[in-house]
């Protein structure tokens, strides 16, 4: 992949929900362009309609204005071409890990023994051996997520849109994660849209943060993060791009709680 | 079988002040019975016959499998045609309750088509159709359609239940890795239903039972153990009478032991217990 090829799409997104006769403007001309193998996190305060742009994106969300596409193709309704991981995990009880891993092939029609080969490869990629014939009830948080990823890749989407994926999990858990979902996006190069509410993890991961204005939810901005990988949280840089993006962030968290108070 | 024996012994080991209790429970039950009828014959009540030892009961619930009554059939041909209509009640209430449910919890069209004519047919018991039914399809089908009725309401109702309760994140996953419609139908709302179409199944079962005896009564042929029972009254042979409501006892711990079984089998094989 060459990199500088844009990927995801979005120009003059509009969101608007009705709730009892009134009009709720969750997005307003939102504009973003995500390029290919790139891993751009979006964060904003609560309710700014973070999850809505994902949703939107997935294709579980209809929007109300403006254009989306993925690698050029506009996007209606879900589709296998976009991966999601969501936060609770939304495995399916009923199956084993591997089954799981293995439902969109199954879907897809492919044949056992090929589907078999994709999903073993997946199964290793997120560290799951020994766990192939678990059901998820059995298993811990952070690897409930590896399951959850892994089906997500198995469909070799053209992007990965995860969805606060470890906002569910215990602070170790999360920081793990992190660096396993780094090490899978580089052995994967996958285009990854994530949305999360925590500036450490957003400096953590992005190449860009798009920081959300608070509702009607807008581009603020777009900050680069230029720290090389791997990242340590505790180096001067890292924490003083943390307080850039702090302060960013700070006075839309403001706004939200004005926002809040007055009944909106 | 085996693995039964050892889920009993297991049970046993680790419930044994539960098992004792229950072991005292029903001592003291035969005992009360074996006093109480003891009290009527010695003291010569009028209505002793009524109520036979328990002894007694049970010499003519062993009887009643090797001597033919007076219409020539043996307990176990009144167990096989009672089974029998249960069975095909049951299949038939299924084919239909299952399918039915799921439509009606899936599309808004199918529930504003359906449930006026559920909600007609609900509250009438199902031994109010036992007359009329009896008459117009006769003693075998009669009956089956009674059982039928009894199981249908609770397998459907449960199964809506499941339906409506589908968790929408597990819509969602399925839409984003690519299934169709009829996927969501088979892969998630289906499975995901199945522990409600089992209760609805132990629920139906339970009530099946009772709606056989009293359709089997009152038909009055072609065998059944509820059959038995009503011409054994005639008859006034109250240990026999016994015998048989002992048997519809026992038939009916195991079709719903058995339920429990297929349950705990289909939910250890999902995953789910």
């Amino acid at each position: 992949m060459d990199g500088d090829e844009v990927n995801i799409q979005m120009e003059g997104l509009l969101k608007v929900f009705r709730k009892d006769d009134r009009e709720i403007v969750a997005l307003k001309d939102f504009n973003l362009q995500v390029d290919d193998g790139e891993l751009v996190c979006l964060l904003g305060p609560s309710g700014c309609g973070k999850t809505t742009v994902l949703r939107i994106v997935a294709g579980l969300e209809p929007k109300s204005g403006g254009r989306v596409s993925v690698s050029g193709e506009e996007v209606s309704g879900a589709g296998p071409n976009r991966g999601v991981v969501f936060q609770e995990f939304a495995l399916f009880p009923w199956r084993t890990v591997r089954k799981n891993i293995e439902f969109g092939l199954e879907v897809k029609g492919i044949p056992p023994c090929e589907k078999e080969a994709v999903s073993s490869r997946y199964i290793d990629l997120v560290n799951l051996e020994g766990f192939e014939n678990v059901h998820p009830q059995q298993l811990s948080g952070g690897m409930k997520q590896r399951v959850g990823i892994a089906r997500a890749l198995a469909n070799d989407p053209a992007v990965l849109l995860m969805d606060e994926p470890f906002g569910a999990l215990d602070a170790q858990t999360r920081n793990l994660m992190q660096k396993e979902l780094l090490r899978i996006w580089s052995a994967t190069e996958k285009t990854i849209l994530f949305v999360t509410h925590s500036v450490d993890e957003a400096v953590f991961l992005a190449d860009r943060i798009v920081v959300m204005t608070a509702r009607p939810g807008k581009v603020k901005e777009i900050i680069p993060i230029p720290i090389p990988r791997p990242r340590d949280r505790t180096s001067p840089e890292f924490i003083s791009v943390r307080g850039e993006v702090l302060s960013v962030l700070e006075t839309e968290f403001e706004k939200t709680m004005a926002q809040e108070l007055s009944g909106d | 079988m085996k693995s039964l024996a050892q889920f009993i012994r297991g049970t046993v080991q680790r419930n044994w002040r539960r098992v004792l209790l229950g072991a005292l429970s029903l001592v003291v039950f035969f005992g009360a019975w074996q006093t109480y009828s003891w009290y009527l014959n010695a003291n010569d009540i009028g209505y002793k016959a009524y109520f036979p030892y328990p002894g007694e009961v049970a010499e003519a619930f062993l009887d009643s499998f090797v001597t033919p009554d007076f219409s020539g059939l043996l307990m176990t041909d009144h167990i096989m045609a009672s089974l029998k209509r249960i069975f095909l009640g049951f299949t038939l209430a299924f084919a239909i309750a299952l399918p039915a449910g799921l439509l009606i919890g899936s599309y808004l069209t199918a529930e504003a088509v359906g449930m006026p004519i559920v909600e007609i047919f609900r509250p009438i018991p199902p031994l109010a159709w036992i007359p009329i039914v009896l008459i117009v399809l006769g003693h075998l089908s009669g009956p089956v359609v009674i059982v039928f009725l009894g199981i249908f309401f609770p397998v459907l109702f449960n199964v809506i239940l499941g339906v409506k309760r589908v968790d929408p994140l597990l819509l969602d996953a399925a839409k984003t890795l690519g299934a169709k419609r009829n996927h969501i139908f088979f892969k998630v709302i289906l499975p995901f239903t199945t522990p409600y179409l089992m209760t609805g199944i132990k629920v139906g079962l339970g009530i099946g039972w009772m709606c056989i005896v009293a359709a089997e009564m009152v038909g009055q042929y072609g065998g059944g153990v509820g059959y038995y029972i009503w011409a054994r009254t005639a008859e006034s042979n109250y240990d026999y009478v016994f015998a048989g409501i002992a048997m519809i006892a026992i038939l009916g711990i195991l079709t719903t032991g058995v339920a429990s079984q297929v349950e705990r089998r289909l939910y250890r094989w999902m995953g789910m217990k």
